[in-house]
């Protein structure tokens, strides 16, 4: 889990193009229509059980890093990349919920704790939901229907990059395999469950 | 929402659930020790799906099944040259004494990215069989030597590939295909996300990553110079064109 400190002012310099090229890739609305528009039918029941599997995944973590974000705890690094992320997996959350339509599982509310007041536990905790979505993901994307499936891929691959930033962050390996794990959904949900943010 | 909807069942897999996908624990032991994978934690806990199937289909009755469609090989034979492309990268610049000259934690990255590909290279190499193409001669053009030029190649071309597996994964007609190019493509896209952080670069640009078809990432590959082409060459077997 690397040395858990947090350097959190050392890569700021290097990163002020990130608030830019964030900003400027952040006009997902857009983005999210045309992909829920290029899928013409509607999921398959299976298809549904899958998205509100993920869907479970991105709220809790959109909601995770919107808190973080606004804290007021964080700074430098770990500020932009929560800033980011808020702004991704709200963007997935919304993808999501168009693409499910009514079948959408209600949302949830979440107490996180000191996990988004320490800096070293919001990061700890960052990275831990990013392996575990990553890890669900993978073992998901094979048995959607084609038409979710390019999207997902899509989405499948921001986590990814994601897990890596935090895991290089916390000078942990980035891409520890050649090629990634698939995780069960019982055991990526044992890893939310037992951070115990979710209250109902 | 209409029962009809619910009841409908295009596409694969549909018969199975989200339960039944639990139950694949029996082929966690098959992956045991095939990536040298020793990493504990929490992705220790399963090992199902993408990586087990790579494991399966590295050996040559499951790859028979798997890789028949013709649309399938063509897809995995431009992923290997592209995968030649970016070993041959990784090791000409470690010979050419680069890598030597970087500091720490970059060399680490450099050796690390080297190894995947060159696992990458076998993996695929033994999934295609007899079908698998050579390895084309690549020039470099001077970017293994300078590690400015190195390091901007190599985000460029974790990108590149990144954008080429998210287009081409849903285009794979096998789900077993399907389920080993997603465990391959997290890692393509952690490479970029390493190598852009390294390089200063925000590390994840967007919501959705691009996913880029197999002409487009061609031509991005010409351009470079580095060689004309990745397409591989056809057989009066094999069709020039790629599908989806």
């Amino acid at each position: 889990m690397g040395d858990g400190s947090v350097h959190a002012t050392s890569r700021l310099g290097l990163f002020k193009t990130a608030a830019l090229l964030g900003g400027s890739a952040l006009a997902t609305g857009g983005v999210v229509t045309a992909l829920a528009g290029r899928a013409d039918q509607a999921p398959t029941a299976l298809d549904a059980r899958i998205l509100n599997y993920v869907l479970r995944l991105e709220q809790l973590k959109a909601a995770f890093y919107e808190e973080a974000a606004n804290g007021g705890a964080l700074v430098g690094e770990l500020q932009q990349f929560a800033e980011l992320l808020a702004r991704h997996e709200q963007t997935h959350v919304s993808f999501l919920r168009q693409r499910l339509g009514p079948r959408a599982d209600d949302e949830r509310t979440y107490d996180f704790g000191d996990a988004t007041k320490d800096p070293n536990v919001f990061a700890q905790t960052a990275r831990t939901l990013e392996e575990a979505a990553v890890a669900g993901y993978i073992g998901q994307g094979a048995h959607l229907t084609r038409p979710l499936m390019v999207p997902f891929a899509q989405m499948c691959s921001v986590e990814a990059r994601h897990a890596a930033w935090i895991d290089d962050f916390l000078a942990s390996a980035p891409a520890p395999r050649a090629a990634d794990e698939a995780m069960a959904p019982a055991d990526v949900l044992a890893v939310i469950e037992e951070t115990g943010f979710e209250r109902g | 929402m209409s029962a009809d909807i619910e009841r409908e069942t295009s596409g694969p897999a549909t018969d199975l659930t989200l339960e039944q996908l639990d139950g694949d624990g029996a082929l966690q032991e098959s992956i045991a020790g095939f990536y040298g994978d020793t990493r504990a934690g929490l992705l220790r806990k399963a090992v199902i799906g993408g990586t087990t199937m790579l494991a399966t289909l590295a050996s040559p009755p499951a790859l028979a099944a798997e890789i028949s469609k013709r649309n399938d090989v063509r897809i995995f034979q431009y992923a290997l040259n592209f995968e030649y492309l970016q070993s041959s990268f990784y090791t000409e610049t470690e010979r050419a004494g680069t890598v030597a000259r970087m500091e720490e934690a970059k060399a680490v990255w450099a050796r690390t990215l080297g190894a995947h590909e060159r696992a990458h290279v076998k993996i695929i190499k033994q999934v295609l069989g007899d079908a698998a193409p050579k390895k084309p001669l690549f020039d470099f053009r001077g970017n293994t030597e300078s590690e400015s030029r190195f390091t901007r190649t190599a985000v460029a071309m974790e990108d590149l590939t990144t954008a080429l597996l998210t287009g081409v994964t849903p285009a794979l007609r096998s789900q077993g295909l399907v389920a080993a190019a997603f465990s391959l493509l997290t890692v393509e896209a952690r490479h970029a996300a390493w190598a852009r952080h390294l390089a200063g670069i925000v590390p994840v640009a967007a919501a959705f990553d691009r996913a880029k078809p197999v002409s487009e990432v061609d031509r991005i590959v010409a351009s470079t110079r580095f060689t004309s082409t990745l397409v591989p060459r056809t057989t009066a077997r094999m069709e020039p064109k790629f599908v989806g």
